[in-house]
């Protein structure tokens, strides 16, 4: 008894002597968390109290200790705000490494600015941020806030661990909500992270996570989202700038998103019914006729992007686009579907996560999702999908921004899910036919044409838009393996119609061989090394992903130069493996010329962590063969 | 000559006059300019500007109106970007900016269709507490569209927004017209290679006497981005103005600035520059702990510069005028460019040296080409010895004195004295920054290298190199190192990584197995392995700017490789070298063969900072040249 006084008079003490200072000090994390972190999330905890259906109060509070520059992206001190979210407080305190307080911030001497980002012309979303300079390092972060919306339709997603290089000490979710208004969750990666549901009722649900250990970036690792623990979350019966929903299933959310947000914006003025009637003409055929709505949209509009309170949801009216030429994806997109209206030819608003990488729509969580939005033209059994924000694209094109996903195509009488376009790997394809020339100085002259076609015809198609200069600089670039190229005639053909984009381009290069006494030495691939430099990463942890085939095909002349022959020359070379099939091959003909044949074909995949040497060391082989030269010897 | 040739000769005049203005009128869109599908002068502009007219008033009362009209010529999609148009504009005051006669005219079946803004494609964005944007987007525009555009700004202040003729498109006619009382005395300067008419009349405004000047020029190319330019709107063709005095006869007359003297002056005299300088009181105690020991003039000022550097950290913020002033940022730690430095120049002097501070324009502001207070953005401090100056910036933790962070190396600075008069002080480092290595390997049988590399690193070497490597784990940056260069590291040190003066040094063992090709069972080898420059920087065909190193520099490599037992040297890259004219810069590569080894000493030397463009092309030669023979290879074949 006498023992537990003493305990009891010796934790009050304590408290009452460190009631000045923090509970934080930098000098009690424990050393597995500092390891590969920048910076240690102390305590990221988020309340979230939903009250109705149209008011939300989320309280955050972040404590955060920073060990070098690159963990000050870590403390992630600020919040967005608009007309109908507003922040009730904001502050931080900041501690030294002792946990001494240093300094604090009020809300006032937050920075406030306007949050647009570089392809928002305008937007009413602005953001409250922390501009803190530090006087040295560790030092600690006190953050807290708290703001209050009516928009229920979003509930923040909540990551357990927020990024690469930084750990967390403490995490903990707390929501609360009525009972009757139909709310849902869906758990991700929860199992390698021991995450503690602590409550899990028809009005509260909670979790805590301790110590979770920072995480490296590996290259061709899957997004961070797809990797690390997260929550989304949901209501049924929920609430959007002014206009309340519900929707149980993607039927109910089809039919909500099409009376409430869609309803009433693709009206058309007369003039323009006609002029589109009138460009359409006899034809009959749906997808033909959409063909020429498309082309008459790309022609007349711009992508702009604002974003005003609903705004942000609902598209502008067809009939402003139609007036002012321009609009984001939503208006662009509508404005096409009003058009298509116009000469009987339905069409569906597409709601997607635009993105080289490719994410999913959650098909089995019901809520508002996406970033982007498409349109959906039925053929068949099928869909054609246009990117109405594209002055370029051919029709129905997906590239790699809106490919091979799930999306949602929002019919009147109800949502589905839909996959997009998928472009095999064998039809992603380049094609090189060239010839070039090696004089007895080791110069170098040739051409060569580049067809490019299914996923490669997006990166190559931009070639076309570039200034000369910058024209030079991406062949440069691009045929880098080719010291001191010079440019000659560069000609393009973009064929929309079978989407194929070729590029026939003259070269020329000094020195490309190197002469060393009476030998000419150089790669015989000039045109088509391969380029991806695959790390090596020691105890790699995360599984890889090829998200985009290939296959490239060259077939290219060499002229060797008179009085030399030829000592060396690569031997042909294959190598089949689950990644893919490489194959060279060199052959000899009459009066010094020889023939080069390379194909290397990449198959799409997801691969686990192990795997990930094996592929570097296929990776390596491919490109020390592409390497592999020629030696000339003067006679 | 007739009086009938006269007057015949006056109305051709009058016509062609005429014609001409017309062309640089709002409301004026032929056909035939619409119908145009390139630009008659360069085919690749996406767009042009057909005429970019501005204008500014100043009113006797000192507030200023301006004006400008622009007409715009879309030809590709690419060129859409110029159908937005954004103005900063003072917080609160919106209203003052007007935008009018906006259109987009379009050729639709043969007959000019214009479709004019609307309230709804104008924006104001609140951006931050300092300044807003008025945005305009413009309607209905196309390929092939004309855009134009009027706006005006009200109730500005006495001051004249910098003119730029040039653009990232070509412009056709830029004009650009000051009406400024004879009261007010406005300084301008020029810059850019394309140099304007200038035309000047005497106005009225409003009873007392003006002079209108007219300041235009005709068919300027677009602008293009090059590398290793220092900032490219040094280059750009422009003018500026700087309110230089107020002069009414008989009440007062006040020179701001003018000469650099003035400007020197003026900012001298400011409260938040002059007066903060002179306060010593608040660090006074300290100091004398710091200055103790130290003899000699280089003790202390290596001892006063480490101590702001390591005790104020830079908040990010340049200026050469106090923020929060010497005293807080002491007391908080941190400070802008100002705070920092002129507190440094204050602890030198108090340690009895004669020290000043010496205005800068940064990189990012541009070269100080005229004397006006804008000409500056930044201030670093000076100490006079017998040897010269002695240039100094705390706001790099690991600058040296006369190795000042690139940012402030920008041609000239102006030094300031306590008298208040001041001169010019050159910025541009002289001496060599070097960088030494040494390198020993062996080859074995099977083509497998293993060695040893040695790199010390000098002056601006070693500032970067500390930079880079500060914060990053050592794990982190061997594991890229190892990456770009296909080997293996072990028993890698560094030393003197916070000793400034000392040269930063790091040393390696290697392992490689890719380094040699064995073709044909012989063996082929770049000498310098990943030391080797394998491609020219200067790929560009002709060059308009100079080409800016930042520092002049010099490389060292002494090299000596061990070959396997068994074979021998069949060739070897023979001794060669490269001088460029003027003494810019030289390479040698030596070789020497001995007995299975090879031993090699190779140097590659740039003596100016900058190089004109017309010395491009040698440069790019010399590289060249130099590239060719790192990259020549080592053959080794079977005894």
């Amino acid at each position: 008894m006498k023992n537990q006084v003493s305990v009891l008079f010796f934790f009050l003490f304590f408290l009452v002597s460190t009631a000045q200072k923090s509970q934080y000090p930098t000098t009690i994390i424990a050393d597995s968390l500092k390891e590969n972190a920048n910076a240690v999330v102390r305590l990221d905890q988020m309340d979230i109290t939903i009250a109705s259906q149209r008011s939300m109060n989320i309280k955050k509070q972040r404590v955060v200790s920073v060990f070098n520059e690159k963990g000050l992206r870590d403390i992630d001190a600020y919040q967005h705000y608009d007309k109908t979210t507003s922040i009730k407080n904001i502050e931080a305190i900041v501690y030294d490494a002792f946990g001494n307080e240093i300094k604090k911030i009020k809300k006032k001497d937050f920075r406030d600015q306007s949050a647009v980002d570089g392809s928002t012309l305008f937007s009413d979303n602005r953001v409250v941020y922390l501009d803190y300079t530090p006087v040295s390092y560790p030092f600690t972060i006190v953050y807290t806030s708290e703001t209050e919306t009516s928009n229920t339709a979003f509930i923040p997603q909540w990551y357990f661990l927020g990024g690469y290089y930084v750990s967390v000490e403490k995490c903990v979710l707390n929501v609360t909500f009525p009972n009757n208004l139909g709310f849902k969750k869906k758990e991700f990666q929860f199992s390698e992270f021991k995450i503690k549901k602590t409550a899990d009722t028809d009005t509260r649900l909670s979790y805590e996570a301790m110590n979770i250990l920072a995480q490296k970036a590996e290259d061709l690792s899957p997004s961070s989202r797809d990797l690390y623990p997260r929550i989304m979350m949901g209501l049924e019966r929920f609430h959007l700038e002014g206009v309340d929903g519900e929707a149980t299933n993607w039927i109910d959310f089809g039919k909500w998103y099409s009376d409430k947000i869609l309803t009433g914006t693709i009206d058309l003025p007369e003039s323009t019914k006609i002029k589109i009637k009138g460009i359409i003409g006899d034809e009959k055929d749906p997808i033909k006729k959409a063909k020429l709505v498309y082309d008459f949209v790309q022609k007349k509009s711009r992508y702009v992007s604002i974003q005003v309170g609903i705004g942000g949801w609902k598209p502008m009216l067809a009939s402003d686009v139609d007036r002012l030429g321009y609009g984001d994806c939503k208006a662009l997109s509508n404005y096409t579907k009003a058009l298509l209206q116009a000469v009987d030819v339905p069409s569906y608003n597409t709601i997607l996560y635009g993105d080289r990488y490719k994410s999913n729509i959650q098909s089995d969580f019901v809520s508002m999702q996406g970033n982007h939005m498409i349109l959906a033209v039925p053929n068949g059994d099928n869909y054609t999908f246009l990117e109405c924000t594209s002055q370029d694209d051919p029709f129905g094109y997906q590239g790699t921004f809106t490919d091979d996903r799930d999306v949602l195509v929002v019919k009147p009488e109800g949502a589905v899910i839909v996959r997009t376009k998928i472009y095999e790997d064998k039809g992603n394809t380049q094609t090189d036919k060239g010839s070039y020339s090696i004089d007895e100085n080791g110069n170098l002259s040739g051409h060569i044409s580049i067809v490019s076609e299914g996923s490669q015809y997006s990166s190559k198609s931009r070639t076309e838009t570039l200034q000369p200069t910058e024209k030079d600089t991406h062949y440069k670039e691009y045929w880098s393996n080719i010291n001191n190229l010079k440019l000659g005639k560069i000609t393009f053909a973009n064929d929309k119609q079978n989407i194929r984009f070729t590029e026939d381009v003259q070269v020329s290069a000094m020195n490309y061989g190197v002469v060393s006494a009476n030998k000419i030495i150089f790669p015989v691939d000039a045109f088509n090394q391969n380029k991806s430099n695959i790390k090596r990463i020691r105890n790699r942890k995360n599984p890889f992903q090829i998200q985009r085939g290939y296959l490239d095909t060259d077939e290219i002349e060499i002229n060797l130069p008179v009085g030399f022959s030829i000592e060396f020359l690569p031997s042909n070379f294959e190598l089949k493996g689950k990644f893919g099939e490489y194959r060279t091959e060199i052959i000899k003909k009459e009066n010094n010329k020889l023939t080069y044949k390379r194909s290397m074909f990449l198959n799409k995949g997801k691969y686990s962590n192990k795997e990930y040497d094996e592929y570097r060391l296929f990776m390596e082989q491919v490109s020390r063969n592409d390497n592999a030269k020629i030696i000339l010897t003067k006679n | 000559m007739t009086f009938r040739t006269i007057i015949i000769s006056i109305v051709l005049i009058l016509i062609s006059i005429n014609t001409k203005a017309q062309n640089y009128e709002l409301g004026k869109v032929t056909i035939a300019e619409l119908e145009e599908k390139v630009h008659p002068r360069d085919s690749s502009a996406a767009a042009a500007m057909l005429f970019n007219k501005g204008q500014v008033i100043i009113y006797d009362q000192g507030y200023s109106e301006s004006f400008m009209q622009v007409k715009i010529k879309v030809y590709k999609k690419e060129g859409y970007y110029w159908s937005n148009f954004q103005l900063g504009v003072q917080p609160g005051k919106e209203y003052n900016v007007i935008i009018t006669d906006a259109y987009t005219y379009n050729l639709v079946g043969g007959k000019i269709v214009k479709t004019n803004l609307k309230p709804e494609g104008e924006f104001i964005e609140k951006t931050n507490q300092y300044y807003w944007n008025k945005k305009i987007v413009m309607p209905d525009v196309r390929e092939g569209s004309i855009i134009e555009f009027h706006c005006k700004v009200y109730g500005e202040p006495l001051y004249i927004r910098d003119w730029s003729f040039q653009k990232s498109i070509p412009v056709n006619y830029s004009e650009f017209k000051t009406t400024i009382p004879d009261k007010f005395i406005f300084k301008k300067s020029f810059k850019g290679f394309f140099v304007p008419k200038v035309k000047s009349v005497t106005a009225k405004t409003y009873g007392t006497t003006a002079m209108e000047t007219t300041y235009s020029e005709e068919n300027l190319p677009a602008m293009k981005e090059e590398s290793f330019v220092n900032n490219i709107n040094n280059y750009t063709s422009g003018v500026s103005f700087e309110m230089e005095g107020i002069n009414v006869p008989g009440i007062f007359s006040k020179s701001l600035s003018g000469d650099w003297n003035s400007v020197t002056k003026t900012i001298y005299e400011m409260e938040k520059f002059g007066l903060e300088l002179k306060k010593t009181s608040y660090f006074e105690d300290d100091l004398k702990q710091i200055i103790l020991e130290k003899k000699s003039s280089d003790e202390k000022i290596t001892a006063i510069l480490n101590y702001v550097q390591t005790n104020i950290k830079w908040n990010g913020y340049n200026s050469y005028a106090c923020n929060e002033g010497v005293r807080k940022a002491y007391q908080q730690k941190k400070g802008n460019t100002a705070e920092i430095n002129l507190m440094l120049t204050a602890m030198l002097r108090y340690a009895g040296l004669t020290a000043n501070p010496v205005l800068v324009s940064t990189r990012e502001n541009g070269i100080a080409l005229f004397p006006n207070l804008a000409a500056f953005n930044y201030v670093i401090a000076a100490v006079e010895t017998p040897n010269g100056n002695v240039l100094l910036d705390a706001t790099d933790k690991f600058s040296m004195p006369n190795v000042l962070p690139l940012r402030a190396i920008n041609w000239h600075g102006r030094l300031i004295r306590k008298s208040g008069s001041s001169e010019e002080v050159d910025l541009i480092p002289k001496k060599l920054s070097e960088s030494i290595t040494s390198m020993s390997y062996v080859i074995n049988q099977d083509g497998q290298i293993s060695g040893k590399a040695r790199k010390q690193m000098y002056d601006h070497n070693a500032v970067k190199f500390r930079n880079d490597s500060d914060g990053v784990k050592q794990d982190e940056y061997l594991e890229k190192c190892e990456n770009t260069n296909t080997i293996e590291i072990s028993d890698y040190s560094r030393t003197n990584e916070k000793e400034t003066l000392l040269p930063a040094v790091e040393t390696f063992s290697f392992a490689g197995k890719d380094l040699v090709e064995i073709i044909a069972g012989k063996m082929y080898l770049n000498p310098m392995l990943f030391f080797a420059k394998s491609s020219n920087p200067f790929i560009q065909e002709n060059r308009e700017y100079p080409v800016d190193f930042g520092f002049p520099f010099s490389e060292r490599y002494t090299i000596n490789i061990q070959i396997p037992d068994g074979f021998e040297v069949e060739s070897f890259p023979a001794t060669s070298g490269v001088n460029m004219q003027d003494n810019l810069g030289i390479f040698k590569f030596v070789s020497v063969v001995n007995e299975g080894q090879i031993q090699l000493s190779i140097l590659h030397q740039i003596n100016d900072a900058i190089v004109p463009a017309e010395k491009y092309e040698m440069l790019k030669e010399y590289y060249k040249a130099m590239i060719a023979k790192e990259t020549e290879k080592i053959v080794l074949k079977k005894i």
